[in-house]
């Protein structure tokens, strides 16, 4: 059974049948509750996007890369820092060295399109309430095996169907669909860091948001061009031993590290997601570890989710995450500091609400993806009027005024 | 590659059928008696100066006919070419040859040859596959697609629309994890490996194994540590291992240095094609063949250069084969 969970991009090899079919399903259930249900339309696939169906390959020049001996080049965008040889491609498997040139295969190949609530990410305090036009291509740069869209993460871009979509042709569909905000998500924005930094450049000029949705494997230089044009950023932290990283998805910590103290310096808003992966990475210490770390290097203001765990891709040996591990680390998070700790994938969970900091009181009330109650005045506490951290108007995403500021949070 | 809608006979006819009966008649050496285990270590190394001087190999698959019928009756200890090709493969199989077409390819003309064998034991033409990852590869190493019910036919994975040409769930060997092509969990029941000799920047070499990462949907996830032991996992999955017959490496033109990109500045005109039903012992003879020629051309060993290959090694410890020299008996045709 398909269980939607953040950011399932809901496509992938699916037929169009099966797609059709999640979607209106998971449309029918969220029309119940949620206001947002009408704006969540499937734009993926098909038709409704504007470009023409990609027929094997796009190519356009990739930045990053540093040439070497005999027609290598040296892949510097993410930390896995790959060799490739001529006619070779990187780990992530879109970006190929031709002759000495190094070119990504995936700028602007869309796979997956679709109009998501904002809380699907999830960012809880970035614009709540409203939509984001959420886009992928294929490729990841990391192998998670619990990865929830592996069938277009773990593939190539001539495996994956997929539509070419232009960064102008992107901003004016995000426009006409009314979202405030794109968002670079489903697989790994890294892997197509030209697109999504060409589309963030122009929609920034359009007055229109952009968000990334990411694992944070990316090395510090073009992490911090990328800021100046992102409004937000969501942060997958796998875990906070580096043996998982090794061993569950094929990457290191420390580099991801590196990357949200990056995020951190560059001032841009943040979000953590922490996917507990029942007897892998949900120890209360490792929990303890994680938030004190981020409270000491990011703030206590940075919101954790920590979200539940389904069987999926290459472990299904595991049982479903317990909520109460859920609760627990929640629970550890705001004892180490943490100022908003979540637990996701528990549709109506208390633990979706955001609360005061600073009096406790109930600030945005939540089911599953949608907003019930939103009580935030102006960055505010109604009750307190304790500044609650985050992005919640368009002009401050986009730098037109600046965050709220100055009132103790407690 | 024959036309589409070729019939055997006129495939035949194109092929050379004079080299099939010519090589069908060919005696065994009978001082070659093969192995208990199907030819285990023993690899056959056919060498002519017509090829390594050749400028169109086309003008020689007869030659190259020849050269691997009497290789395999090495092989097999079978009196003729077509016993000894039919002890191998049944009529009743679809054999699936994996040419590699990344960079430096199999030659066409090595696979027509093999074809020649093939339809001289009595495979039928429409049971032979020449199969890759891309049809793109395909047609610019030469090969021409047909993907027709009728004749040889010679298609990629990606031959049909996106995606449907791999399986569509995660199988997994030792330590990978992918999809494996349609072609060899559907179709095939039977594997040839028509490599080709080349140096790899990573894996040190691609021969017989490596061939094989081009049966997987995500090979880029498993360059690192020098492929190891990812070509071994995937060669030992129930796809591609049991199914894996014989190896057939292209030597007439190898490439010993910069692989596994085209690099006419280190191509190497061996004139040979290394034969084994041990797919582990032949890239261990070519391996040390190329090893040779780095050598012959003062190149450090793939060792010393952080990429030797240790795949084979591993193969050779997983059962899939032998690997230690020592225990791989050349026969020099």
């Amino acid at each position: 059974m398909h269980r939607p969970t953040t950011d399932d991009c809901g496509t992938g090899f699916s037929s169009r049948r099966e797609f059709l079919g999640r979607t209106a399903c998971a449309a029918c259930a969220a029309g119940l509750l949620g206001r947002l249900a009408a704006a969540q339309q499937d734009v993926a696939g098909d038709t409704a996007l504007p470009g023409p169906k990609i027929e094997g390959v796009i190519r356009h020049e990739a930045m990053y890369s540093e040439p070497l001996a005999d027609k290598k080049v040296r892949c510097v965008l993410c930390p896995r820092r790959c060799e490739v040889a001529n006619v070779e491609r990187g780990y992530c498997g879109v970006r190929e060295n031709q002759d000495g040139r190094y070119q990504t295969l995936v700028y602007g190949a869309l796979c997956s399109a679709n109009v998501d609530p904002i809380e699907k990410k999830p960012l809880f305090h970035y614009l709540p309430g409203t939509a984001a036009f959420s886009v992928a291509t294929a490729g990841c740069n990391i192998e998670c095996r619990f990865c929830q869209n592996w069938r277009i993460s773990q593939f190539r871009p001539e495996q994956v169907p997929s539509t070419e979509v232009s960064p102008a042709q992107l901003v004016k569909l995000c426009r006409r669909q009314g979202s405030p905000t794109i968002a670079y998500t489903y697989s790994e924005p890294v892997v197509f860091y030209e697109y999504m930094y060409d589309s963030a450049q122009l929609a920034r000029q359009a007055g229109v948001g952009s968000v990334a949705i990411t694992n944070g494997y990316i090395l510090p230089e073009p992490l911090r061009a990328l800021c100046k044009v992102l409004t937000g950023i969501k942060v997958d932290l796998k875990a906070f031993t580096e043996k998982f990283y090794a061993e569950t998805c094929n990457g290191r910590l420390a580099p991801v590290l590196t990357s949200l103290e990056e995020i951190r310096a560059a001032g841009l808003w943040l979000e953590l997601v922490v996917l507990l992966v029942p007897t892998l990475n949900d120890s209360a210490e490792e929990i303890r570890q994680m938030s004190k770390w981020v409270v000491r290097q990011l703030g206590p203001d940075v919101p954790m989710h920590f979200t539940r765990f389904h069987s999926m891709y290459r472990i299904t040996n595991l049982p479903s995450t317990p909520v109460a591990t859920l609760e627990r680390a929640r629970k550890i998070a705001m004892e180490c500091g943490v100022h908003y700790a979540y637990c996701g994938n528990v549709r109506g969970h208390p633990g979706e609400n955001t609360y005061c900091p600073s009096c406790g009181e109930e600030l945005i009330r939540r089911m599953g993806y949608h907003i019930l109650a939103n009580r935030v005045q102006d960055g505010h506490c109604p009750k307190c009027k304790a500044t609650i951290r985050g992005v919640w108007s368009q002009d401050q995403a986009l730098g037109h005024t600046p965050a709220p500021t100055s009132k103790a949070t407690g | 590659m024959p036309p589409d809608h070729t019939s055997r006979r006129e495939f035949l006819k194109q092929a050379g059928a004079g080299a099939i009966a010519l090589a069908a008649g060919c005696k065994a050496d009978a001082t070659v008696t093969p192995s208990a285990d199907e030819g285990q270590g023993r690899v056959v190394l056919g060498r002519d100066d017509a090829l390594a001087a050749a400028g169109d190999l086309d003008k020689h698959v007869d030659l190259m006919t020849r050269m691997l019928c009497s290789a395999v009756q090495k092989l097999t200890g079978k009196t003729t070419a077509a016993e000894a090709w039919g002890s191998v493969f049944s009529p009743k199989d679809t054999v699936g040859i994996k040419v590699n077409c990344l960079g430096l390819p199999t030659s066409p003309a090595v696979v027509r040859a093999i074809v020649n064998c093939l339809l001289g034991a009595a495979i039928p033409a429409e049971r032979i596959i020449i199969w890759d990852r891309f049809d793109v590869e395909l047609a610019a190493a030469g090969y021409k697609l047909n993907r027709s019910k009728r004749g040889v036919r010679c298609f990629g994975t990606d031959a049909s629309t996106y995606g449907s040409g791999y399986e569509r769930e995660i199988e997994s060997s030792g330590s990978i994890g992918s999809c494996f092509s349609r072609i060899v969990a559907r179709e095939c029941t039977a594997l040839i490996s028509a490599s080709v000799l080349k140096d790899h920047n990573l894996a040190g070499i691609s021969g017989a194994l490596k061939n094989f990462f081009g049966a997987i949907h995500n090979p880029n996830k498993y360059h690192e540590h020098n492929c190891d032991p990812y070509v071994a996992d995937v060669v030992a999955h129930r796809h591609i291992g049991p199914k894996l017959r014989l190896a057939v490496c292209d030597v007439t033109r190898g490439q010993y240095h910069a692989g596994p990109a085209r690099h006419p500045a280190y191509a190497w005109k061996f004139g040979g094609l290394l034969v084994s039903r041990d797919a582990v012992a032949a890239d261990r003879v070519g391996c040390d063949l190329l090893e040779r020629e780095r050598r012959a051309h003062n190149l450090a060993s793939l060792a010393a250069e952080k990429r030797p290959a240790k795949h084979i090694m591993t193969a050779g410890t997983r059962g899939l084969g032998i690997a230690d020299l020592e225990r791989i008996e050349v026969v020099e045709l």
